[in-house]
C-alpha cells in the first residue's frame, strides 16, 4: 500500500508510549522552537544587511543606498526564512521529531483505528474525466482493501461549463459506479450556477450533506490518496480532537513532460527536508494547502465560511486563495491545524509546462495578494498571519528582486559615471579580508539557496537510497541538471509574477494565448514566442545597457540575463514530452515514487493507458461530441435527464425561447448556437427528453448535415467502445 | 426453390421505407443491439407495425412512423419489465434505459431485448434493481460568514478603495501620479 522505502526521513521514535496526542505537546516548548527560528533568520538577514551596507556605503552616498538596503533585507529575509526551515528540518530528521501528529497513531494495527464518518470530496471543472475518475478508482479500490470503505462515501462535485467535459464526467461516473457497484457511495452533483468557484463548490455540498459527515477529505481532480493514507488521516483526527485540519504533504507525480519531470524531481528530492522543518515551527498552527487534507465537518462549517473583502477583484471581493484563510479561521476559532508531512501515499500532479504554471499562478498570485486585507485582522493567531505574509511574499517577492536588480544597476552605473569602478575587499570585525565584498555576499546568498539542495543529495546518499533516483551518478547529475534549470527558470518567473502583481494592483486581467492542459510533443512555438517576447526583450535591452555601460556589471547579471533571452526556447524545450521520455530512459529525474511506486499508481497509470486507446470522435463532431452524446445516445440521454432537476414550467417566452433553440439545434446544427446557448438545452430536462426524441423520428431531409453525419458516425463508433470507462 | 414470403409495405415508396429501416438500425445500434438476428427480428416486428399505421395515413413519414414504433415498444416492454405501465412515456422511457444500461442487459442477455415472452428472470431482476442515486437524503443547513474585524488600519484603506472605486477618474489620475513620481524619483537619483 504505502512506499515504506521512502520512509528514510520519517524520524526515528524517541518516544513509543501511547497514549499520545497532539496535546502532550509542551507549548513552551513550541515557543522554543519559533523563537529559535526566527531568531536564526533575524542573525542572517542582519548579517547579510550589514555586508550590503557596508558595500553600498563604500563609494559616495547616494538616494538609492537606502532603498537598496531595505529591498536587499526583504529579500534576504525571505530567502532566510527558507533556508532555516530546510536546516531545522535537517536537524529534527538527524535528531528525530517526537511532536509529529503520525506519532498519535504509531504501532495501531490499520483495522483497529478509530475511524468517523467521512465524505471523499473531489471538487472538478472541465479536468479530463479520465483522470478524474480513474484516480477515483483507484482510491475507491485502494480503500476498498483496506477493509474499512464503509466509513466513507465519495462526491464528485462538478463545475464544468464545458459541455463535452460535463457529459463525459456523468457517463464516466455512471459506468464507475456500475463497474465498481458503488451506487449508494460514489455521488455525483453539477451545480447548475457555479458560485465562489471551488470553495462554493464546497460550501454548497456541505450545505446540503455536511451535517451527515464527521470529516471532509479534499481532493483536487488529480489527488491520489491511497487508502491506508486515508484511514490513518481520519484516526489522527479521531484521535486528536482538537484538531481541526489535518493536511498532508503531496507529492507530484506522473510527469511527463521535462519541466514536470524537473519539478516533481526537486519536489521529491529536496521536500522533506522543507516538511520536516515545517513541522518542526508550524505544529498546531500550520497550513491547509486546499487538497489532500482531512478537515472536522461541524466546526469547519461553523467557523471557516469566508466573508467578502472590500473593494471588487481582483484584489477585493470575493476570497480566491481560500485555503490560507480558512485555516486561520479554524484557529482563530481554537481548532488546530496540523501537517502530517510523515504520512506516506498522498500524490498530486503538476503543471505540464512553463506557461501552465505561469497561468496557474496568476490564479494564485491574485488570491494571495488579496490576503494583505487580513494581515492585521483582529484574532488571527501570529503564526497565521505569517502564513498570510509569506504567501503574499511568494509573489511580491518578485517585484522586490526586480526593482533591487534594476536598482543595483542604476546605482552601478552611477558609481561608474563617478569613477567608482574598483573592486572593494571585504571587512569583518577591522579584518581585511582579500575577498570582494560583493562576492562574499553573493557567496552567503548562494549558499543560503543550494545549501539545501546539497544537504538533500548528501541524505539521500548517506542513507543509501540513491537508487530509488536511479544511483548516485544519476542522482547527482539530475540534481546539478535540476540547479541549473531552476536558475534559468527563476529570473522568467520573476518577470511572470511583478507583472502579474503590476496588473492585479492595476486592476487588470492578464490576457493569455490558447491554452494546453496535456503534455504532448508538439511545440507551441506561437504561445511561446508571444508570453515570453516581453520578457527577452526586457533582458536584450538590460543586457546591452550593462555590457556597455559597466562591462564588469554585466557578468554579474548575466545569470539573470540568460534566462530572460532565452526564455522561449527554455519554455519550449521543457515543454516536450519526447524529452522528458529521454531523460526517464536516461535514468535522469527519476523519483522513488517512479523507480518504486505504490500499487495504485501503477493501477493509475495502467487504467489510463487503456483509456487513451480508444476511438477518438473525427475532428468534425469533437468539438460538441458532448452535446451529441446527450441527445443521440439513448443511455447518455437517459443518464443525463435522469440526473437533471426537473424545471418548473417557465412564462410563456422562455417555453418558447426554448421551443426556438430545440428548432435551431436540429435544422441547423450545434454550431450555429452559442455555447451559453447550448449550456441552457443541456440544463433543461424537457428539452434534452424532446430533443432525443426528435432527432430518432424526424427524416434525414429535415435534420442538419452535421447531425446526419453524427448519426452514421455514431453508429461506427458504439461498434466500439465509445466513452473511457467502457471497456 | 422456395418463394420469398418476405413483408412489403403496401404504401409508401421503396425509398422511404429503406431510409426508415435505416433509421430503426441505427437506433438499434445506438442501444448496442448489434447481433444481426436480433436487429432484423425486431426490424421486421417494428417496420410491419409502422406500415400499418402508414395505410391509414400515408402522408406520415414512414421514418417517423417506425421510429414511433420503436418508442412504443419499448416503453409497453419497459413497463412489463419495471412492473409500472402507468408512468408517461418521458419518464418510463428514462428509467428504462438507464436501468438496462446500468444492468449491461444488451450485452448480458443479447436475445431478451423487446421480447416480452422470454424474459429471464435474473434479467428481470437486475432491470428492477437499477437506478440512479446521485446524491444521498439532504439535510440542509447554512454556513454564514462569520464578521471579521480587519483592524482600523485596513477598515479606512478598504473605504477608501471602495470610494476610489465609485470614481474611475480619480483612480486612473492616482495611478498616474504614482507612476510619474517614481520617474521623477529615479531621474533626480541617477542624474
Amino acid at each position: 500500500m504505502s512506499n515504506g522505502f521512502n520512509k528514510w526521513w520519517s524520524p526515528p521514535d524517541r518516544v513509543t508510549t501511547s497514549p499520545f496526542t497532539v496535546e502532550h505537546v509542551d507549548k513552551s516548548r513550541v515557543s522554543r522552537r519559533r523563537a529559535t527560528f526566527f531568531s536564526l533568520i533575524f542573525l542572517l538577514t542582519a548579517l547579510a544587511t550589514w555586508f550590503m551596507a557596508d558595500l553600498l556605503w563604500q563609494g559616495p552616498v547616494n538616494l538609492i543606498d537606502l532603498p537598496l538596503l531595505v529591498l536587499f533585507a526583504i529579500l534576504f529575509a525571505n530567502i532566510a526564512t527558507g533556508f532555516c526551515t530546510a536546516l531545522l528540518g535537517l536537524y529534527v530528521i538527524n535528531r528525530g521529531d517526537t511532536a509529529r501528529i503520525s506519532r498519535t497513531i504509531d504501532h495501531v494495527p490499520l483495522d483497529k483505528l478509530q475511524l468517523g464518518s467521512t465524505a471523499i470530496v473531489m471538487p472538478v471543472f472541465n479536468e479530463d474525466p479520465s483522470r478524474i475518475f480513474e484516480g477515483l478508482r483507484v482510491i475507491y479500490r485502494s480503500l476498498e482493501q483496506t477493509g474499512r470503505l464503509d466509513d466513507f462515501d465519495f462526491f464528485i462535485l462538478s463545475d464544468s461549463n464545458d459541455p463535452n467535459r460535463w457529459i463525459q464526467e456523468e457517463v464516466a461516473w455512471a459506468e464507475l459506479c456500475k463497474q465498481l457497484d458503488g451506487f449508494g457511495r460514489i455521488f455525483y452533483r453539477k451545480r447548475r450556477i457555479s458560485i465562489n468557484k471551488k470553495s462554493g463548490n464546497v460550501a454548497d455540498f456541505l450545505r446540503r450533506w455536511g451535517q451527515a459527515y464527521r470529516y471532509m477529505v479534499v481532493l483536487d481532480a488529480d489527488s491520489i490518496m491511497t487508502g491506508e493514507s486515508i484511514v490513518k488521516l481520519v484516526a489522527m483526527m479521531e484521535r486528536n480532537p482538537t484538531v481541526g485540519i489535518l493536511q498532508t504533504a503531496p507529492r507530484i507525480i506522473n510527469g511527463v513532460t521535462l519541466y514536470s519531470r524537473i519539478q516533481q524531481f526537486a519536489s521529491r528530492l529536496y521536500g522533506p527536508l522543507f516538511l520536516a522543518g515545517l513541522n518542526y515551527w508550524h505544529q498546531g498552527e500550520s497550513n491547509f494547502w486546499g487538497h489532500n487534507a482531512v478537515i472536522r465537518v461541524r466546526p469547519f462549517m461553523e467557523h471557516a465560511a469566508l466573508p467578502d473583502l472590500p473593494g471588487k477583484e481582483p484584489f477585493g471581493g470575493r476570497i480566491l486563495s481560500h485555503d490560507f484563510v480558512e485555516a486561520a479561521l479554524m484557529r482563530r476559532a481554537g481548532w488546530k491545524v496540523w501537517l502530517a508531512y510523515d504520512l506516506e501515499g498522498s500524490f498530486e500532479e503538476g503543471p505540464p509546462t512553463l506557461i501552465d504554471a505561469a497561468k496557474r499562478d496568476r490564479r494564485w498570485c491574485q488570491g494571495n495578494l488579496q490576503h494583505s486585507w487580513l494581515l492585521s485582522a483582529k484574532a488571527l493567531h501570529p503564526i497565521n498571519r505569517f502564513h498570510l505574509f509569506q504567501g503574499i511574499m511568494g509573489y511580491l517577492g518578485s517585484p522586490i528582486w526586480l526593482l533591487f536588480m534594476l536598482l543595483s544597476t542604476l546605482h552601478r552605473f552611477n558609481a561608474v559615471a563617478h569613477g567608482d569602478g574598483s573592486e572593494k575587499y571585504t571587512m569583518i570585525f577591522d579584518y581585511l579580508v582579500p575577498v570582494p565584498e560583493a562576492l562574499a555576499l553573493f557567496g552567503l546568498t548562494m549558499t543560503l539557496i543550494f545549501l539545501p539542495k546539497v544537504l538533500s543529495v548528501g541524505l539521500v546518499l548517506k542513507h543509501g537510497r540513491s537508487a530509488a533516483y536511479g544511483g548516485p551518478v544519476r542522482l547527482i547529475a539530475s540534481a546539478v541538471l535540476e540547479v541549473l534549470t531552476s536558475a534559468l527558470l527563476a529570473p522568467i518567473n520573476m518577470m511572470f509574477h511583478a507583472k502579474f502583481v503590476v496588473y492585479i494592483l492595476l486592476g487588470q486581467g492578464v490576457a493569455w494565448v490558447t491554452q494546453q492542459r496535456t503534455a504532448s510533443d508538439e511545440a507551441d512555438w506561437r504561445e511561446a514566442i508571444i508570453t515570453h517576447s516581453g520578457q527577452t526583450a526586457f533582458g536584450l535591452v538590460w543586457g546591452a545597457s550593462a555590457y556597455v555601460l559597466a562591462p564588469s556589471f554585466f557578468w554579474w547579471l548575466l545569470p539573470v540575463l540568460l534566462g530572460l533571452v532565452l526564455a522561449a526556447p527554455l519554455s519550449i524545450m521543457l515543454s516536450r514530452a519526447g524529452l522528458g521520455r529521454r531523460a526517464r530512459e536516461l535514468g535522469l529525474f527519476l523519483t522513488p515514487d517512479e523507480t518504486q511506486p505504490a500499487p495504485e499508481l501503477t493501477l493509475l497509470e495502467n487504467n489510463l493507458e487503456e483509456c487513451y486507446r480508444q476511438m477518438q470522435p473525427i475532428p468534425e463532431l469533437r468539438q460538441d461530441y458532448g452535446l451529441m452524446q446527450a441527445i443521440l445516445d439513448p443511455y447518455m440521454n437517459a443518464v443525463h435527464v435522469s440526473l437533471l432537476r426537473q424545471r418548473r414550467l417557465g412564462s410563456h417566452s422562455v417555453r418558447r425561447y426554448f421551443v426556438e433553440l430545440r428548432r435551431r439545434l436540429l435544422a441547423d446544427g450545434p454550431q450555429k448556437l452559442s455555447s451559453r446557448e447550448k449550456l441552457a438545452l443541456l440544463l433543461d430536462a424537457e428539452s434534452m427528453n424532446w430533443l432525443h426524441e426528435q432527432l430518432w423520428k424526424q427524416p434525414p431531409a429535415q435534420l442538419s448535415a452535421w447531425w446526419r453525419l453524427a448519426m452514421r458516425q455514431y453508429n461506427v463508433l458504439t461498434a466500439t467502445p465509445v466513452t473511457a470507462l467502457y471497456r | 426453390m422456395e418463394p420469398l414470403n418476405a413483408f412489403r409495405p403496401r404504401t409508401g415508396t421503396p425509398d422511404q421505407w429503406n431510409a426508415a429501416f435505416i433509421r430503426v438500425e441505427d437506433y438499434l445500434r445506438a442501444h448496442r443491439v448489434h447481433n444481426r438476428l436480433q436487429q432484423i427480428t425486431i426490424l421486421e416486428k417494428v417496420i410491419a407495425r409502422a406500415a400499418r399505421r402508414h395505410e391509414q395515413d400515408p402522408s406520415l413519414d414512414p421514418t417517423t412512423l417506425a421510429a414511433e414504433e420503436i418508442d412504443r415498444m419499448m416503453d409497453e416492454w419497459f413497463g412489463e419489465l419495471l412492473g409500472d405501465k402507468a408512468l408517461p412515456h418521458e419518464r418510463i422511457a428514462v428509467e428504462g434505459r438507464v436501468a438496462l444500461l446500468l444492468s449491461d442487459g444488451v450485452e448480458r442477455w443479447p436475445y431478451a431485448f423487446l421480447d416480452d415472452r422470454q424474459v429471464p428472470p435474473e434479467f428481470a431482476q437486475e432491470m428492477q434493481r437499477r437506478s440512479i442515486q446521485a446524491g444521498p437524503d439532504m439535510t440542509v443547513t447554512s454556513m454564514v460568514p462569520r464578521p471579521i474585524e480587519l483592524g482600523a488600519l485596513t477598515e479606512v484603506a478598504g473605504q477608501t478603495f471602495e470610494q476610489i472605486e465609485k470614481w474611475p477618474i480619480l483612480r486612473v489620475s492616482l495611478l498616474w501620479a504614482v507612476f510619474l513620481s517614481v520617474l521623477a524619483l529615479v531621474f533626480y537619483a541617477t542624474r
